[in-house]
């Protein structure tokens, strides 16, 4: 008697993998990539184009919109405040995002969830309207025209969401592997830096990133607390191109893009990481 | 573990050295303090109020040329952004930190008026030998901005509001440059071709659309003044309401649909795209007119009369220069206020930005002749027979009115859902009130 032969199933392409090549998935897709991609395509169009032409390809591309940007407006040293602030508050952000962060996910303590919630309310007030009080307290404190008043601006913005998500994160790491690490002979700082902290990399990458791209582009903290004009930042120095009379749409555009460098170049490293952190963290309460 | 925790050595050293880094290079860029010792260097600040690529370059030629002949006096510039200007400078009244000087126009002056944040500059403009220097118009515009009735800034430029219009086109129709409405709302229609995508004129329907028009209704109606003897405002005359239904009548007819959301940028950027026969705005787009269309396709002329005869001008906002009354160098400041308006830098300043110069000096200089709108404008002012009809830029609730309020309803007179009688009922119902409440509150 012949063994019955099992047929083995066939492995099925998954789900995932098919849609991807359906055309309706791509078409939509791809509209809405061209969509996306038009406004850059129109900003780099104006960049590179010659003052006067009205192509719709820059067919004699020139640097005489990003000279003005760069030497006649400054750029150089927008530039360099946008990325001293930038990198200092995604340091800092994220040092207090981590050791709030796990104080919010690991302690039970009176008054944590009102806590919790006086942080999402923080998010429904605007910048504008602490303008006045911010500014009477960075003149307190000397630090009008300095540039770590921004930090310190962009950073009371910013912490309470990235705490939100960072507590959210590490309550998803199980409390086990920790206990593991105790068990070993791990202090509570010892095990959070060998167990938990290499685990956070989405999550720092997510939180980092957002406090970095926030800072980068905000204008109003910028031109309000700073009042010299090796103080300003890449987003005030965009805002020259908008004049009273006219707008110099070449020097804009050129702006625009030596403003959108950085920020597809953090995306581009960190893409990543980002949905993971966000997906992480975002749903956990 | 060990091992894992290895991953972020890299990333927490170099995090490490960049925290190290931005902080050494951050606390390296915090301010200092300057001395206020009088017989000592002084360095004055001065705030530009339209900074960029345009005027900032200019302003520095004019900084170093007093420099040069005040050897003793720095001035420390700083352009700020021309559409945050307003909250730039309401914030450092309020929070402390105001400059020595800075550049203001009339729109926003009673504000600072009001805050107490200027100091009156007539005595200094009457002892400097400056008062008959001044275009009359120009001090009659920054004196009514204020309760006092006193000069709070020197004008340094004028504007005026003209009709740009396409010479090719005009020449390609037949047509002459419109002298009266009634040529005006004649030519429109003539000089659209819907569809070849060219449209005699354009309306700005969104940011900015109110000032521009009562511009026209002014022009049109030939009314002398935005209140009548009892405070009521003129507002809704049946004339201003005729203009009104009429501009309106052209919407989508002989402009582009998208008009109704036009605001100064999107209006230009139509017309020097070259589907714009006529448009309406200041001096201010010639540069951008001229630098598109070229000089020989592009001309403008000031506002046509209206039926009446009477040759009324609702003045632009007045561009100068203020004294704040924090600052310790007020001499100082003034001293630059003096060489910036005296007759050879005046004279520079509005050549390059295409203004009209306040100071009556500069009206025979040579470049006026070559540039045919600023020269036409200047003539429009200072012409005898024109009245000056004065915004109420003195009325607190003025801005809030004609742009966050009266906006939206212009909108609906547009798209036909809203008629120009109740819409300019609406607006004088609250500019009476608003003027109401001024005048009880100055005691006038």
């Amino acid at each position: 008697m012949t063994q019955p032969r099992i047929k083995r199933p066939r492995l099925k392409r998954s789900t995932l993998t098919q849609a991807r090549n359906r055309p309706e998935v791509l078409i939509p897709l791809a509209l809405y990539l061209l969509f996306t991609l038009v406004p850059f395509y129109w900003m780099l169009v104006f960049a590179f184009r010659p003052t006067g032409s009205t192509t719709i390809l820059p067919t004699r591309p020139t640097l005489e919109h990003f000279r003005t940007v760069w030497t006649g407006l400054g750029f150089g040293v927008f530039f360099r405040n946008s990325l001293l602030v930038g990198l200092a508050t995604l340091l800092v952000v994220s040092v207090f995002a981590l050791s709030g962060g796990y104080a919010l996910a690991r302690y039970a303590f009176a008054g944590r969830k009102i806590f919790m919630l006086a942080l999402l309310c923080t998010q429904f007030i605007p910048g504008a309207m602490m303008l006045i009080p911010l500014f009477e307290v960075f003149r307190h404190l000397r630090l009008i025209n300095n540039l770590w008043a921004l930090v310190l601006a962009e950073t009371t913005f910013q912490l309470p969401l990235a705490l939100i998500l960072m507590s959210g994160f590490i309550r998803n790491i199980p409390i086990d592997l920790e206990e593991a690490a105790w068990v070993d002979g791990c202090s509570r700082l010892r095990g959070f830096l060998a167990v938990v902290l290499p685990l956070l990399r989405p999550a720092l990458v997510a939180v980092g990133s957002f406090a970095f791209i926030g800072s980068w582009n905000n204008f109003l903290f910028a031109l309000m607390f700073m009042s010299e004009q090796s103080k300003f930042t890449i987003p005030v120095g965009l805002s020259y191109t908008l004049g009273e009379f006219g707008v110099d749409f070449g020097a804009l555009a050129a702006g625009g893009v030596v403003a959108a460098v950085p920020v597809v170049l953090v995306f581009a490293v960190v893409q990543r990481y980002l949905v993971t952190g966000l997906s992480a963290g975002a749903v956990k309460g | 573990m060990e091992r894992r925790g290895r991953h972020l050595r890299g990333p927490l050293a170099l995090g490490t050295v960049a925290a190290v880094a931005s902080g050494l290079l951050l606390a390296g860029c915090g301010s200092s303090s300057a001395g206020s010792d009088p017989n000592r260097r002084q360095t004055i600040t001065f705030w530009d109020n339209n900074g960029g690529p345009d005027r900032t370059p200019l302003w520095k030629g004019l900084i170093a040329n007093f420099e040069a002949a005040n050897p003793k006096i720095t001035v420390k510039y700083v352009g700020i952004p021309a559409a945050s200007v307003q909250q730039k400078y309401d914030t450092a009244v309020t929070g402390g930190g105001t400059p020595d000087v800075a550049g203001a126009t009339t729109s926003y002056l009673g504000g600072l008026i009001a805050q107490k944040a200027l100091v009156p500059l007539d005595d200094r403009v009457s002892q400097a030998g400056m008062t008959g220097k001044l275009v009359t118009s120009f001090a009659d515009s920054v004196r009514k901005v204020s309760a006092d009735g006193k000069l709070y800034e020197v004008p340094t430029s004028g504007n005026l509001d003209v009709l740009w219009y396409r010479t090719d086109l005009f020449q390609k129709a037949g047509l002459k440059p419109p002298a009266s409405w009634d040529d005006f709302f004649t030519d429109v229609p003539r000089l659209t071709e819907a569809a070849k995508n060219q449209y005699g004129f354009t309306i700005r329907g969104g940011s900015g659309a109110i000032f521009q028009l009562l511009t026209e209704m002014y022009s049109y109606s030939g009314i002398t003044s935005f209140f009548d003897s009892s405070g009521k405002s003129t507002i809704n005359d049946p004339r201003n309401v005729e203009l009104i239904s009429k501009i309106a009548a052209l919407y989508k007819k002989d402009t582009p649909t998208a008009d109704v959301n036009n605001d100064f940028v999107k209006m230009v950027a139509q017309f020097d795209g070259g589907s714009i026969a006529i448009m309406h705005h200041n001096l201010g787009s010639a540069s951008n007119n001229v630098k598109a269309l070229g000089a020989a396709k592009v001309a403008a002329v000031p506002l046509p009369v209206a039926a009446n005869g009477v040759h009324t001008v609702v003045p632009n906002p007045v561009d100068g220069l203020v004294i704040f009354s924090a600052s310790k160098h007020k001499d100082a400041a003034w001293r630059f206020i003096q060489f910036v308006t005296q007759k050879s830098a005046n004279s520079t300043w509005n050549q390059k930005v295409g203004q009209i110069p306040a100071n009556t000096e500069v009206s025979g200089e040579s470049w006026l002749q070559s540039q045919q709108p600023v020269r036409d404008a200047l003539k429009v002012i200072q012409d005898s027979g024109t009245v000056s009809v004065q915004a109420p830029f003195y009325l607190p609730e003025f801005s809030a009115i004609t742009k966050t309020e009266m906006g939206p309803l212009f909108q609906k007179v547009l798209l036909g859902t809203l008629s120009a009688q109740r819409f300019a009922d609406t607006f004088a119902a609250k500019m009476t009130q608003a003027q109401a409440k001024y005048v009880k509150r100055v005691g006038g």
